[in-house]
């Protein structure tokens, strides 16, 4: 076995979770049917309780036009898309030097940024995560239409 | 988190997939092979993602099967150093955290990067009134990791999800032998760490509850 590149680019948690729903993963009874293994089964699983689940293509893009203008490091921005962080205590542990990068108010507008261009997460069994309700409904609605 | 790794592999096709279409049949091969192994430096392999280019086809003399070599793209996890990641608690013990994914369980988060000051309340089927004896009787005592912040004693427990940021990311190598109590070989070796604002167990950063709870209301009140 010889290794081309070690890394031949960076995945988001929606590009994986992509890939697996079009291979045929799903949350569904039929999920035994899909050519999915058992290992790949447990990463969809994961995924799909993450902000990931109802990010699309276009959000994310978004995302990235609106946040051009700020100074991040690329793995800061893929960090924020997986986590989709909700306020500014939730964005301190991402960014690197923050305090000295960035003000307070850069901060409340990058949250803002991501708030405007990304879904937001589902909603934990426990009710631990954040969740807007409405937007869940609309999120579920999508997908039975 | 994820990374794509291209990876250059000459396999032999075994005789019964060979009536099957070429780029299945190599498919599955690959899967066999690589699927949820660990490869050093590169992390554990999810999913074969692609198949750049299959080449070959000979056929090696007293063998009854096809060598291909095949350049593939392979979805590696490989968290890096100073990634955030939301995880479950898996076990809790003298020593620290252990934490799972779901599909990847040696996430380990040692007693020097748990918040302090904190405290550690063994749980013990005998109540004994001396807690430290029984510390020291059994090393890997269960029992749950309070953080004492501002009189108050917040508790790691298995309620909701973990907030941890990746400190290290080890690949030990294999050992030849291992005494049998020990754990099972881990080929990779995290190391977290919560030891931050907005770290640890979700719950313990409020804020954006309260505007779900209102949202909620509100909703419930328009329907």
């Amino acid at each position: 076995m010889k290794i081309l590149e070690a890394n031949n680019g960076a995945l988001t948690n929606f590009e994986v979770l992509d890939f697996l729903r079009a291979k045929g993963a799903s949350k569904d009874p039929t999920r035994v049917l899909a050519k999915v293994a058992q290992s790949e089964y447990k990463v969809y699983d994961y995924l799909i309780d993450t902000a990931a689940r109802d990010q699309t293509r276009e959000s994310i893009n978004e995302f990235l036009e609106s946040v051009k203008s700020h100074d991040l490091a690329k793995a800061e921005i893929l960090n924020i898309i997986n986590i989709r962080p909700t306020n500014i205590v939730e964005i301190f542990p991402i960014i690197e030097c923050c305090d000295t990068r960035f003000s307070d108010e850069e901060l409340t507008e990058i949250v803002e940024i991501v708030k405007r261009t990304l879904p937001p997460p589902p909603e934990d069994a426990n009710g631990a995560e954040a969740t807007k309700s409405n937007v869940e409904e609309g999120g579920e609605q999508m997908e039975t239409s | 988190m994820f990374y794509l790794s291209k990876i250059e592999h000459t396999l032999p096709l075994p005789a019964p997939q060979l009536s099957r279409p070429i780029r299945e049949a190599i498919h599955t091969e690959l899967e066999k092979l690589f699927l949820d192994k660990v490869i050093a430096n590169l992390g554990l392999c999810i999913s074969v993602y692609d198949i750049k280019s299959i080449e070959g086809g000979f056929i090696y003399p007293g063998d009854g099967a096809p060598t291909y070599t095949v350049v593939f793209n392979l979805i590696m996890f490989r968290p890096f150093v100073g990634e955030i990641m939301t995880a479950k608690l898996l076990s809790s013990d003298a020593d620290g955290l252990r934490l799972s994914l779901g599909f990847f369980d040696d996430i380990y988060v040692p007693l020097q990067h748990l918040p302090s000051p904190n405290e550690f309340k063994a749980e013990s089927k005998n109540r004994c009134r001396y807690p430290y004896l029984i510390f020291s009787l059994n090393k890997y005592t269960k029992g749950t990791w309070y953080w004492k912040y501002e009189e108050q004693s917040y508790p790691v427990d298995d309620s909701d999800m973990i907030k941890f940021r990746i400190q290290n990311v080890t690949y030990p190598s294999i050992p030849v032998e291992q005494p049998k109590e020990s754990k099972p070989f881990a080929p990779m070796l995290v190391t977290g760490s919560i030891d931050h604002d907005g770290l640890g167990p979700v719950s313990w950063w409020p804020g954006q509850e309260e505007d779900a709870e209102e949202e909620e209301e509100e909703t419930a009140a328009e329907e």
